[in-house]
């Protein structure tokens, strides 16, 4: 059963769907495999060395999340346009109230040493996830079920999640805090991987051993190098795999560039030492798209920027002088120039707060007219908030240097708000991301900063209740509306249109407050050598590794 | 002399604590919160933040974090990354290849550096010096990254004389691209130097009496000139295998070389302090041990010295 | 720790031919008619017929007129901007055109020197004062001072210098978070110089220990100088030689250290115009091979600026060394 009732794609997810479909279909007969019979050729791809051990529920970073995703399946298996088909599950079924969810596993899914995938193999990683003595970092995840608090940890006292209870070898039930009507789209992310009981040590924690030699379920297994630190990661098809992401290729190699250099990785790319590498570098995006060395791939993506003024700075409070200056902010940045100028058209100005690849996308939200570059409006704006209070000092944008080309937007942005709105602005670098962070999330933080949001599963609502609910994990700049909040809550539990009106109406707050001023979605954008076929960019913007074929 | 490098070695040892402390010191000021970057985007809740912080003493102050930096260094346990793996072999496996790296470098900077040198200063405001001067100039003020792809895309992409990346599986050919780049950033030094070194000793005491002598021209300039003006250089390429190693930071970035010099970079960016005291430790040592034989060459080279 | 003996020296034993049969004559002719006074006014005698000096001289002076007087040079400032100009080709009062930002290329330039000459500058007085002071004497006396000395010298010099400073600025650019130019400078400036004096410290007590050996040293010891006057009048200014070339090579290098520094993305912030701000941004440019001016044009600035060191250092290397007193 397809649990996505929505088989009807959005505008734009069907312009990516079409373009990828034409590429897929430009390898043409991809099963003509050279030197015939099964001898499939081995894929090497971008990867960086894991930061974690390779446990689902301890690394939601991509060195180490690319890999686990290929190594295990979950319950159900996302689909390259973001919906979901059941994976392991046989059905994974709601009660009335879309609270009790009812799981039901397929017979004979077995973990690559044999053992059988069962109900506990799920609910006992999950329970190891959720309880904070563990140290796994993926906890968050689990904050919808019943038995956990805010971030996902199991309530205070408790070492299990009160919400999951195994019914049989075969059937769980997950009870879930608050109705939720899409709640099986969360169950294909990692954290939601079954572990095997051979991971645990007598004292019931996940070995070492088994953090750098994982057994999964999944389309690929490790072969017998596996996980060469600093060098690579070594993948080959799993045989017992019965899933919907049967592997065309030989095996991936996640060959590892040391700082995510992807100015190596792209040389790499160009003179045939690599695959695919499925994020262009700054220094390459003017030229990839012409570059007869590769393939190149661009489209739009799922990620979203965003600059985000928190309420408590001088001036920009939750009162009429904040709102005005916070819109005198939007309509002076001129989105498409940044875009065009400095991502080469590698990023596409945002009209709301989610991102264009998912159902239920509209670039028609109401106020959104609030992200158009509008120098006189934004001028206007500005000294009606001068007349209740006088500006005077100076804006400032904090950026981590360690993420590729924020020092070129922020800077170009900040030199816009300079030109536009006659003001003292400047960027201001922080060298690491945690170092950035951790002003954020103690709350120290004096200047605006800049944000943005991967999702973790393909879900509008996802881009909204875990950044600006009140008191949500994410919601660095501490924003709260009832009405918004409410509105969230209801969407959760609607279905199909109704769902996306409300989404809609909770949209139009946001733009009337801008707790986050949206900047531009992210586009997917690859480079991949001259002879690999298959490629093809997920709701993730990852490739679907196991269609890649040479 | 052995008694002499055994003292030597022996003063080591507060170099090395000297140099821990400093480390401990500054990475304790600096201001992130490494569980952060494990977290990424994500919140993290308290109770699980707290509980990696302590099982890596992120949160204790730095002389106690350096104490069981140093227990543990006493019985060659640096702990374990983050990811899970001791940093010994974390060492392991990068040491070598930037080591390799390294004396490459060191070797192609001298061979050019000083015949270039010498020939410059034998003949000093000559053509040959002023070429030397410019050539020498230029690479000075080319920074390496622009030279490193501007070489990697002309050496390894255009023309694929060699591959322009390094990777895991690296072998000797590979990084002869990448150690001419790290050469250059010092090689200018080098060619300045034996060229101001070997100007000055042509007019030295020494130099006119062998020349008066009767010496060949080319017993003078091999005997007397090059022998007492090699000091200088000697100590100056010597001490540089450890910044040379550091300075591999871009150019293995660059080329993609899984070397320590990316791996101290990547843990001090991720805040793992005990990481990177402990990479930093071995350059350390490779600095107290090239320094200890550049001065026993001072003994080769210059008779006037002597160890007791 | 080292200890000399004295014993038999090359040329103790010396053969003096005849001054008027060897062509080593001009070499060979030391004025001693010359007043021994003031070496360093001696030194500017010869400074002043100097055409390396005066070379040095001519480019440093026009680097100097960039860092003091910009606008002889453009009419454009350097904070003016507009994203819409991004890599538009020279035109009238634009010789460079823009870079990608939308600054003027030649603007930036001009007004980036005085950010990367002052780091160059200031990084170089810094680590000299420190270096000629430690590692004379270290050099000379010898004993309990070499071994402080030396060790503390070891201990900096052994930490990478670019590992070192990646962590001190970023350290330091918290601390400082709202900086001015100044202060940009200055942190960029104290994370090499922490770490970059050292060097020096080597070099000088390598130097003194040579020169402390030969015999006008002994000479002096001989006829009564004092070991302080010894050390200062006779044999630093005969070490600083050396000294003085690593030095202003080093002026080169610590500028062109501070976009190594930007490239890590932990140079001087994008506020202030410098060398190595607009290089690093411009490294994209390289793998395109489009617009490659914007790399060019501070480049060279960037070259200029270092041979004219160079030169200056030289020139007062040749005045300094006594040993090149000719007639």
């Amino acid at each position: 059963m397809r649990l996505s009732r929505r088989t009807r794609l959005a505008g734009v997810a069907l312009i990516a769907a079409g373009s990828l479909t034409l590429a897929a279909c430009g390898g043409g007969s991809d099963d003509k495999s050279e030197g015939g019979g099964g001898s499939k050729s081995v894929i090497t791809v971008y990867g960086t060395n894991p930061q974690n051990p390779l446990i689902p529920t301890a690394t939601n970073e991509v060195g180490g999340g690319d890999p686990i995703d290929n190594l295990f399946s979950g319950l159900v298996a996302y689909n390259t346009d973001g919906s979901v088909t059941n994976e392991v599950a046989k059905s994974i079924e709601p009660d009335a109230a879309k609270k009790v969810w009812t799981v039901t596993l397929k017979d004979g899914q077995k973990f690559t040493d044999g053992s059988a995938v069962t109900a506990e193999s799920f609910v006992k990683a999950w329970n190891y996830g959720a309880n904070p003595d563990n140290k796994q970092l993926n906890n968050y995840f689990f904050y919808p079920i019943e038995g956990t608090d805010d971030i996902g940890n199991t309530v205070k006292g408790a070492k299990t999640v009160s919400g999951l209870k195994v019914i049989d070898d075969k059937k769980f039930t997950i009870t879930l805090k608050s109705a939720e009507s899409d709640f099986p789209l969360r169950l294909g992310y990692s954290a939601y991987f079954p572990v095997p009981d051979s991971a645990y040590d007598s004292a019931g924690k996940i070995t070492k051993e088994y953090g750098e030699h994982p057994i999964g379920n999944g389309p690929y297994k490790l072969t017998k190098s596996g996980w060469e630190r600093n060098k690579q990661i070594s993948l080959e098809p799993n045989p017992d795999y019965q899933g919907v992401h049967k592997p065309k290729n030989g095996g991936l190699i996640f060959k590892f560039y040391a700082g995510g250099g992807t100015d190596a990785a792209y040389t790499d790319v160009q003179s045939g030492n690599l695959d695919v590498l499925d994020q262009v570098p700054p220094s390459a995006l003017t030229t990839f798209e012409s570059d007869d060395k590769v393939k190149a791939y661009n489209e739009p993506g799922s990620s979203f920027s965003s600059l985000t003024i928190p309420e408590r700075l001088a001036h920009f409070g939750n009162d009429e002088e904040g709102d005005l200056r916070r819109a005198a902010i939007s309509e002076a940045i001129n989105r498409p120039e940044i875009t065009e100028k400095i991502f080469n058209n590698a990023r596409t100005p945002a009209s709301d707060f989610t991102s264009p690849v998912l159902d239920g996308w509209t670039d028609k939200v109401a106020g959104n007219e609030v992200l158009k570059f509008n120098a006189e409006d934004a001028k206007a704006k500005w000294a009606a908030a001068d007349k209740i209070a006088k500006w005077d000092g100076k804006f400032v944008v904090a950026y981590n240097n360690d993420g590729a080309g924020n020092k070129e937007f922020t800077e170009a942005m900040t030199n816009q708000l300079k030109n536009t709105l006659g003001i003292d602005a400047e960027p201001k670098v922080y060298a690491t991301f945690d170092e950035l962070r951790k002003d954020v999330t103690d709350r120290t933080i004096k200047t605006a900063f800049r944000t943005g949001w991967q999702a973790d599963y393909p879900s509008m609502l996802n881009y909204l209740g875990p950044i600006y609910a009140t008191g949500a994990g994410s919601n660095d700049g501490d924003y709260s509306n009832k009405d918004f909040d409410k509105l969230i809550q209801e969407a959760s539990a609607a279905e199909g249109a109704a769902r996306y009106k409300l989404i809609g109406e909770a949209q139009a707050i946001l733009m009337k407050d801008l707790p986050a001023i949206p900047l531009w979605y992210q586009n997917a954008t690859a480079v991949t050598a001259k002879d690999l076929k298959g490629f093809v960019f997920n709701w993730k913007q990852k490739p679907d590794y196991y269609a890649l074929t040479k | 002399m052995w008694w002499y490098v055994a003292k030597r070695l022996l003063q080591t040892i507060p170099v090395f604590i000297g140099a821990v402390a400093i480390l401990f010191l500054l990475l304790q000021l600096r201001q992130g919160d490494p569980v952060l970057n494990l977290a990424g985007n994500k919140p993290v809740s308290q109770e699980v933040r707290n509980a990696i912080a302590a099982q890596y003493h992120l949160d204790d102050p730095w002389y106690s974090q350096m104490f069981y930096f140093i227990k543990g260094a006493l019985t060659l346990d640096f702990g374990n990354t983050f990811s899970g793996q001791p940093v010994m072999d974390l060492i392991k496996e990068t040491f070598p290849v930037t080591v390799t790296l390294a004396f490459m470098a060191l070797l192609i900077d001298a061979i050019l550096g000083i015949t270039i040198g010498t020939i410059a200063g034998l003949n000093r405001n000559g053509f040959f010096d002023s070429t030397a001067l410019v050539i020498s100039l230029l690479l000075i003020s080319i920074p390496i990254f622009v030279l490193g792809f501007v070489m990697q895309l002309i050496f390894g992409v255009k023309l694929g004389w060699t591959s322009p990346t390094v990777g895991g599986d690296w072998t000797v050919t590979d990084l002869i691209l990448p150690a001419i780049v790290l050469a250059i950033a010092n090689f200018a030094y080098t060619i300045r130097l034996t060229r101001t070194s070997v100007a000055e000793n042509l007019s030295a005491d020494h130099v006119r009496t062998a020349r008066a002598k009767g010496l060949s021209n080319r017993a003078v300039v091999r005997n007397h000139v090059l022998r007492n003006s090699l000091v200088p250089v000697v100590t100056y390429i010597g001490i540089n295998l450890g910044s040379l190693m550091a300075g591999a930071v871009i150019t293995e970035t660059i080329f993609n070389v899984p070397g320590i010099g990316n791996a101290a970079y990547q843990a001090i960016q991720q805040g793992q302090t005990a990481t990177v005291v402990a990479i930093v430790t071995f350059m350390v040592m490779v600095y107290v041990l090239m320094s200890l034989l550049v001065d026993l060459i001072y003994a080769v080279l210059d008779p006037r010295i002597r160890y007791a | 720790m080292h200890e000399t003996q004295p014993g038999t020296r090359p040329g103790q034993e010396r053969f003096v031919a005849p001054v008027d049969e060897t062509p080593l004559r001009e070499i060979d002719a030391v004025d001693i008619d010359a007043v021994p006074a003031n070496q360093w006014k001696e030194a500017w005698k010869r400074l002043r017929v100097s055409i390396l000096f005066w070379l040095s001289v001519v480019i440093l002076g026009v680097i100097a007129a960039m860092i003091f007087f910009p606008t002889l040079f453009t009419d454009v400032k350097p904070t003016t901007v507009d994203l819409g100009k991004s890599f538009d080709p020279a035109s009238d009062g634009h010789p460079f055109g823009y870079n990608q930002q939308g600054y003027d290329v030649w603007s930036r330039t001009v007004y980036g020197a005085r950010a990367s000459v002052a780091v160059g500058f200031f990084t170089t007085i810094l680590t000299t004062i420190l270096g000629v002071v430690t590692g004379a004497v270290a050099g000379y006396y010898g004993k309990f001072a070499d071994t402080i000395i030396s060790r503390l010298s070891d201990i900096f010099f052994s930490i990478p210098l670019l590992l070192a400073c990646i962590v001190t600025v970023s350290v330091l650019n918290n601390r400082f978070p709202d900086r001015g130019f100044w202060l940009s400078v200055l942190v960029v400036v104290l994370a090499l110089a922490l770490f970059a004096w050292p060097q020096i410290t080597r070099q000088m007590r390598g130097a003194v220990l040579e020169t402390k050996n030969l015999e006008f040293v002994d000479a002096a010891t001989a006829i009564g100088a004092s070991r302080m006057k010894n050390l200062w009048r006779h044999i630093v200014p005969n070490a600083l030689a050396p000294v003085i070339v690593t030095a202003t090579i080093s002026l080169g290098v610590f500028i062109v250290a501070e976009t190594s520094l930007s490239f890590l993305g932990l140079g001087l912030p994008p506020s202030v115009a410098s060398w190595g701000n607009d290089l690093s941004a411009a490294q994209s440019q390289v793998r395109s091979g489009q617009h490659l001016r914007v790399m060019y044009v501070p480049a060279a600035a960037l070259a200029l600026t270092v041979l004219g060191f160079i030169l200056l250092g030289e020139a007062v290397r040749e005045a300094l060394d006594p040993k090149a007193r000719k007639k």
